[in-house]
């Protein structure tokens, strides 16, 4: 539990001003889940992703997702040996324990379709042959909202793989000066070693699924959930639900609780919703976070 | 989503285009483009952002809108010129809807053209329009109501179970609920145009008889119906004729004889459509109801005192082969001798030629009728215009005509032989219902024959049109297939399963018409003491109401109950739940979808000392409502100190 005290303020030390947004990524990443950033260029989404990979312990690879991306690129190919007369498999970026796919909505249906796999099934198949990714596997996606000119929106079935997305936004006045006097992060990461030890994120993994679910809770998220449905014209899935609670349990963890509370769901809930919420119909940047407080607002917590 | 977040407006502009349709039959015929182009420039504005029109526009559109009303209806009162205001003035409300006000305002003046509608007309094919508009108007109330935006849809529904919920109620009222006998409605009624039979006829002038279905009444008999032959139904009877019109005598005229009521009788409940004319429309010859609002005149007319705007139903009997005998006084016998002077030269020529022929009345009479049966004589119900001498031109120029062309030329003929004789107009046939049971008369089975007084015999029937069209009798209008009323009519005719189709809907409408619109407050007080609540007085009525009201009130509160028994809440709901009440009578209420510890992170901010009192409660709270089963210990503790539980803080004002 301390260790995890110690990895948050680890990250914390890096993003300056942002706790808040530090707290969903590993609560996202604690619950197993992929994370999208969404930002404008030049806020820290790849330095937090790198930030995440390096004080969880993990392996991490950066891929940045290009329209002209194969497949192939993103997985690996089989490629004959001279040698031993046979096809050897050789694994793409994908292998890795944390795979950064920066800008991902560069990339053609294609090449996207392709990480949907790893995403979902947590393996890929190389002609024909299936192989399991690392335990664990996670992908933090960048994408940027503004810049749409030759860009692949997201399909919405990739859009639910996130379990959650999140914004950094800009810092705040004293986080800003801060930055500015304390130089290059790239540094600081550089002399960070890692807090967590990958046990202890299996570990702490698995202690999200023991924090306690009672019934009053999930009554509040099918609630919530069946509010979303009659609400707008498309609501939250199953496997949003799903991931609400999981999404939840982790916070709930972080917030060093014995059993998921409904303001748990709530501090989750615009994060694992807006993306889902939004897609249905383009409102602008920020139209899902306001649908999300709408939700919140439209469903009383049961007593 | 864009149909959610407007549906806060297409809602209400539905229910107020619903409103407008339903009144649309009394309305000025420049109102619905008003509103119309008021719609279309406030979802302009709506959707696109222009700016709604300024305060002088707005008060030149009403000025303008009130000046309309004044021109089209010379006066602001009156249910049309209301209404057409209201529409009108509802559509100039829609450049400044902007708050939640404005749209209520919106849905009542839609609640109340509705309500105008309802008082004005009341015809069955109505009720499904008035029905749905009102389930828009209470979708967009229920939509304005502030809380979360629903989907249209949403609305819909919940308005619809709402509307089922209040049925019960609705139909204890139309049941119970005293009455005023007599429509007070009626009073503010306009004047209006009733096609059908009227004050007086002028066959020149008519180029083409329109077929109306239009019901002018219907009869159920006790036993079986008359035969077709005897189906003539007596409506005004036309003494005065200036050569081109016949008209009403004026005043009460001169009796004409007794009637003297024998042979076989046919007793009959009449519902009579409203009319112009004040007759009440009876089988030839029916005794005066047994009412002191309809009374015979001297020439055996049933005139209603009152003029009958509403569908009224009489309880008569009449006697086909009653006698019209007696002597006719001098000035009855001068009344229908008279004929214009200068006018029809040529027929009176020939009535005289005819007559000196003759060796008595009914000789002549018979060497007419051979001369419009031979004369090569056309019915039809698309004549040529006639001009001034119009049965000089109809005998010996058109040779066409339909009813009332025959009938005028005839009684013209006699009164130019000595003989009196007077035009007679009504309807004759009828159309048997088999699923009502009853006999309907429409409008297009107007008629119009003569009567002619012979010595020693009384009045006589005389019908001019059955010599020229003996087929026009047998009521088969189809088979007159006259160009334009043939193609429908035949249509209908050679469908018997159409044909039972409107029969059906025929005998719905005089369901409706008879036990619905026509349940007055005797037919109320006659239900309440046959129900067993006295007999028959406003008391009856009293106790009826009360009664139905009472079992409403408790099926609403036994559904209620087991709603609520259903999600009642627990002890420590209870528990909770106090504590929120007396939070919110401290002045610091916690908001239904706060979590309670959210709250007292929320309490922390402005009130520290109530947060931090709070806090340990709120904890224990949680911990029980969501945490694992603890033990009944810790349930007991929180529940005491729950009791004991007080804010610290008040406000300052309370």
């Amino acid at each position: 539990m301390s260790r995890l005290r110690d990895a948050v303020s680890a990250v914390e030390r890096v993003i300056l001003g942002k706790p808040t947004q530090i707290r969903l990524c590993l609560a996202c990443l604690l619950a197993r889940g992929h994370l999208l950033l969404e930002d404008v260029p030049g806020v820290g989404k790849t330095t937090l992703a790198h930030t995440l990979a390096r004080v969880l312990g993990l392996d991490w690879r950066r891929l940045q997702f290009t329209s002209d991306l194969l497949p192939a690129d993103v997985v690996g190919v089989a490629i004959f040996d001279r040698n031993t007369q046979q096809f050897r498999c050789r694994p793409g970026p994908v292998f890795t324990q944390l795979l950064l796919a920066d800008e991902i909505n560069r990339a053609s249906p294609k090449a996207q379709s392709a990480l949907l796999e790893a995403m979902e099934e947590r393996q890929v198949s190389i002609d024909g042959v299936t192989h399991p990714l690392p335990e664990p596997f996670f992908v933090v996606a960048t994408q940027n909202p503004h810049e749409q000119l030759g860009a692949f929106g997201l399909p919405e079935s990739q859009l639910d793989r996130f379990l959650m997305r999140v914004s950094l936004g800009y810092p705040d006045r004293e986080a800003e000066r801060a930055l500015l006097l304390a130089g290059e992060r790239h540094e600081l990461l550089e002399s960070m070693s890692a807090v967590l030890t990958p046990a202890e994120l299996l570990a702490a993994q698995r202690a999200v699924r023991a924090i306690y679910v009672g019934a009053p809770l999930l009554d509040y998220v099918q609630a919530l959930v069946a509010r979303s449905r009659s609400l707008f014209q498309l609501g939250l899935s199953p496997r949003a639900a799903q991931g609400l609670v999981r999404a939840a349990q982790a916070w709930a963890l972080l917030a060093e609780e014995r059993a998921v509370l409904p303001e748990h769901v709530q501090a989750v809930l615009p994060s694992v919703s807006a993306h889902r919420l939004e897609q249905r119909d383009s409102g602008g940047a920020g139209h899902g976070a306001r649908l999300a407080a709408e939700l919140l607002a439209a469903v009383p917590v049961p007593i | 989503m864009k149909l959610t977040t407007h549906s806060a407006s297409w809602l209400p502009i539905a229910a107020l285009y619903t409103a407008a349709l339903v009144n649309a039959h009394h309305l000025a015929w420049w109102c619905l483009p008003v509103l119309v182009l008021a719609t279309a420039w406030h979802m302009r504005a709506a959707l696109y952002g222009h700016a709604q029109p300024g305060r002088t526009t707005r008060l030149g559109f009403a000025a303008l809108v009130t000046v309309g009303v004044l021109l089209s209806f010379r006066t602001l009162n009156g249910i049309s010129a209301g209404a057409t205001l209201l529409v009108a003035m509802t559509a100039a409300k829609l450049f400044e809807a902007r708050t939640r006000r404005d749209w209520y305002v919106i849905c009542g003046a839609t609640l109340f053209l509705l309500l105008a509608a309802c008082l004005d007309r009341q015809q069955l094919w109505r009720l499904p329009l008035y029905a749905l508009c009102l389930l828009l108007c209470l979708a967009a109330l229920r939509g304005l109501s502030g809380g979360a935006a629903l989907p249209a849809t949403t609305l819909l529904r919940e308005s619809a179970r709402q509307l089922l919920y209040a049925l019960p109620l609705a139909l204890l009222c139309f049941l119970f609920f005293p009455r005023l006998p007599g429509a007070f409605w009626s009073l503010a009624r306009d004047d209006e145009a009733i096609t059908g039979l009227g004050d007086e006829m002028s066959p020149g002038r008519i180029a083409r008889l329109s077929e109306s279905d239009e019901p002018a009444l219907r009869a159920r008999f006790e036993g079986a119906p008359p035969p077709a032959a005897q189906r003539y139904w007596r409506g005004p009877v036309l003494h005065d004729f200036d050569g081109f019109t016949w008209r009403r005598h004026r005043g009460a005229g001169p009796p004409t004889g007794t009637l003297e009521f024998r042979g076989p009788a046919y007793r009959y409940s009449e519902t009579l459509e409203p009319n112009t004319h004040g007759t009440v429309v009876a089988l030839e010859m029916s005794q005066p109801p047994d009412t002191p609002y309809v009374s015979m005149s001297a020439d055996f007319q049933l005139l209603a005192l009152r003029p009958i705007l509403e569908a009224r139903s009489y309880e008569l009997t009449a006697y086909p082969q009653a006698m019209m005998r007696g002597e006719l006084s001098s000035a009855a016998r001068d009344m229908d001798l008279a004929l214009p002077p200068n006018r029809n030269p040529r027929a009176h020529e020939l009535a005289l030629q005819l007559r000196a022929r003759a060796a008595d009345p009914v000789v002549y009479i018979n060497s007419v009728y051979a001369f419009l049966r031979e004369g090569g004589f056309v019915y039809t119900l698309v004549p040529q215009p006639l001009g001034r001498n119009s049965v000089d031109e109809l005998l010996f120029d058109t040779r066409e005509g339909f009813c009332g062309h025959y009938a005028s030329a005839f009684v013209d003929l006699m009164r130019a032989a000595g003989i009196p004789a007077r035009v007679v107009t009504g309807y004759q046939g009828g159309e048997w219902n088999p699923i009502g049971g009853y006999l309907l008369v429409r409008q297009r089975d107007a008629h119009a024959w003569a009567e002619v007084w012979l010595e020693g015999r009384g009045w006589l029937r005389a019908d001019p049109t059955a010599v020229v069209a003996p087929e026009r009798l047998q009521r088969d209008l189809l088979q007159f297939g006259d160009g334009f009323s043939g193609g429908a009519a035949r249509l209908l005719g050679s469908s018997r399963w159409l044909t039972s189709v409107l029969q059906a809907w025929d005998a719905a409408n005089a369901w409706w018409q008879d036990d619905v619109v026509g349940f007055n407050f005797a037919r109320q007080l006659n239900l309440a003491g046959r129900m067993g609540f006295g007999d028959g007085d406003w008391q009856t009525l009293a106790i009826a109401l009360g009664v139905g009201l009472g079992a409403w009130l408790a099926w609403i509160a036994w559904s209620l109950r087991r709603l609520a028994r259903a999600a009642r809440p627990d002890a420590l709901a209870r528990a909770w739940r106090q504590i929120d009440r007396r939070l919110a009578r401290a002045g610091l209420p916690r908001a239904s979808h706060e979590g309670v510890l959210a709250y007292c992170e929320r309490l922390e901010l402005t009130q520290p000392a109530a947060a931090a009192a709070l806090l340990p409660l709120a904890r224990s709270y949680a911990g029980l409502r969501y945490g694992p089963p603890g033990e009944p210990a810790a349930m007991r503790e929180f529940l005491r100190a729950a009791r004991a539980y007080r804010p610290a803080y008040r406000p300052v004002f309370r």
